[in-house]
């Protein structure tokens, strides 16, 4: 496994084309992979590529990629990254991007490890408006239900999220003012950039001529402290992701010390 | 001497020290009488008990204006629920968009009570009007040691982040604080009708309260910044 972070450069027309179509990042992140072929089947329930873009100020926007194997992303920085100063480096360890292996890391897990995520995911539910009627996917659009997606996961996931001492919650001990237990101001948890991506998917061959409605997802970032509880849950979890719409830039996880994340 | 500080921030607020009959205008800043009513509704003091509302009126009341918000005048239709019939017509008017920190200076033990109090009130606060509900949580701090002014120098600006990016670059901002007078500055000071008496709902008195306006001048938070998180961190130094 490799973890691959990429800075985009966000003057360039090419880097706009990508930010603003998942579609064509998604695309983008898979051709950087020389071995994967289009016509491969995936493998279900394999570690997969998962792709991940973070927004810190106007133009610092960095692309993380976890994937099985190397990623070779020239085409990236030749449309999106800075390919003269790749090229002045002159140094094969810094070709405009850098990649290092993560296996180690994932091997090193352990039970009781505390670690800072932070995750970009599509929380949905299935409803029904009324009885009878077949259930649809439905995103989850409060900050509250939101959080309450990925607690309702954690545990699946071979995670918890940590709980904040009570000097810091605004209720006492994660209630309610009536006592009832409630996760709304409990956890060591944030949610923030709740956005809609609206985005058309290329036609297909030979589809009708006409425009295809949208693909509309509502995604949102969550930062958090964790602690593991299943080391081999968690190591799936990193590689294989949370949720919906994986290859839109959702479900990857990632994890750092908890003293640089504030 | 304690002191408590109150975020006083919604959509709307109105406090009236001088509406009367279908006039119902808002001062520019929390009144007392406002402030000390909802402390006592949340603390669960029945509007006729002026004897337990006698000590919360006697705490020294301050306000500092840090998002003067826009007056807002509502042209009042109403129509009686059973009835039927039409009510007079009003004009109410709102501060729209304000934040305002309130700071009340007193006993520590009844402050404490309160700021409990305000974590699980008996009665919902609102600002002003039961129709203006608080948007963020009112309770800011209690400090067990300070005077009211030098308190409400410390309390970091709470304005909305669109309003402050109005006021970019500036290290400091200069933000004004109503408070009652001093002996030596009774004679020259405002008065303004909104020192509580009674709540009473048959009777409601006010008796009147001095008010000077002082500037007071304090840092300007950061911009919040997303929590840094570099999962490179966690990796080894070797590259692939």
């Amino acid at each position: 496994m490799f973890l691959t972070r990429f800075r985009v450069n966000t003057a360039r027309p090419g880097a706009r084309r990508l930010l603003s179509s998942p579609q064509a990042m998604h695309a983008a992140v898979m051709s950087s992979f020389p071995a994967l072929l289009p016509t491969d089947t995936p493998t279900p329930d394999a570690p997969r590529v998962l792709w991940r873009l973070d927004q810190t100020a106007r133009a610092e926007v960095m692309l993380y990629v976890v994937s099985p194997q190397q990623p070779d992303l020239t085409h990236l920085v030749e449309q999106a990254g800075w390919p003269a100063a790749a090229a002045a480096s002159a140094d094969p360890a810094t070709p405009g991007w850098q990649s290092r292996p993560y296996s180690p890391f994932l091997d090193r897990l352990a039970t009781g490890h505390r670690w800072a995520f932070r995750l970009t995911a599509n929380p949905v539910h299935h409803a029904r408006r009324k009885d009878g009627e077949p259930t649809k996917r439905t995103a989850h659009l409060t900050p509250l239900h939101q959080m309450g997606w990925l607690l309702e996961r954690q545990e699946a996931c071979g995670f918890r999220v940590l709980e904040k001492p009570d000097a810091q919650r605004l209720l006492p001990s994660g209630t309610t003012h009536t006592r009832q237990p409630h996760h709304g101001d409990r956890y060591e948890l944030a949610v923030h950039d709740k956005r809609t991506l609206a985005f058309d998917k290329s036609r297909t061959a030979g589809a009708p001529i006409g425009r295809k409605p949208p693909v509309t997802l509502v995604i949102a970032t969550f930062d958090g402290r964790l602690e593991v509880t299943d080391p081999r849950l968690l190591r799936r979890t990193l590689t294989q992701g949370i949720g919906k719409a994986k290859a839109y830039g959702c479900g990857l996880i990632t994890l750092a010390p908890l003293g640089t994340a504030g | 001497m304690s002191v408590l500080t109150l975020r006083l921030a919604g959509p709307l607020q109105s406090w009236g020290a001088s509406a009367r009959f279908t006039r119902r205008t808002t001062e520019s800043a929390p009144t007392k009488s406002g402030v000390i009513g909802m402390l006592a509704a949340a603390a669960g003091i029945e509007r006729g008990d002026d004897d337990r509302l006698a000590p919360l009126a006697a705490l020294k009341f301050g306000v500092r204006i840090d998002q003067p918000g826009t007056r807002l005048r509502d042209f009042h239709t109403a129509h009686h629920g059973i009835s039927g019939k039409s009510m007079p017509l009003s004009e109410r008017f709102y501060l729209a968009d304000a934040v305002f920190v309130a700071a009340l200076e007193g006993d520590r033990t009844l402050l404490t009570t309160l700021h409990t109090a305000l974590g699980t009130p008996v009665y919902t606060p609102f600002l002003g009007r039961r129709s203006c509900p608080p948007s963020l949580p009112i309770e800011l701090s209690l400090h067990d040691e300070g005077a009211l002014m030098d308190i409400l120098r410390q309390v970091p600006w709470q304005a909305s982040a669109w309003y402050r990016r109005q006021y970019p670059g500036r290290d400091h901002i200069e933000l004004t604080v109503l408070r009652e007078a001093d002996e030596v500055e009774q004679h020259t000071a405002d008065v303004q009708r909104d020192q509580p008496l009674s709540f009473a709902a048959e009777h409601r008195r006010h008796a009147l309260r001095t008010r000077v306006s002082d500037p007071v001048r304090i840092p300007r938070p950061p911009a919040r910044q997303l929590p840094r998180h570099d999962p490179f961190d966690a990796l080894d130094e070797e590259s692939a």
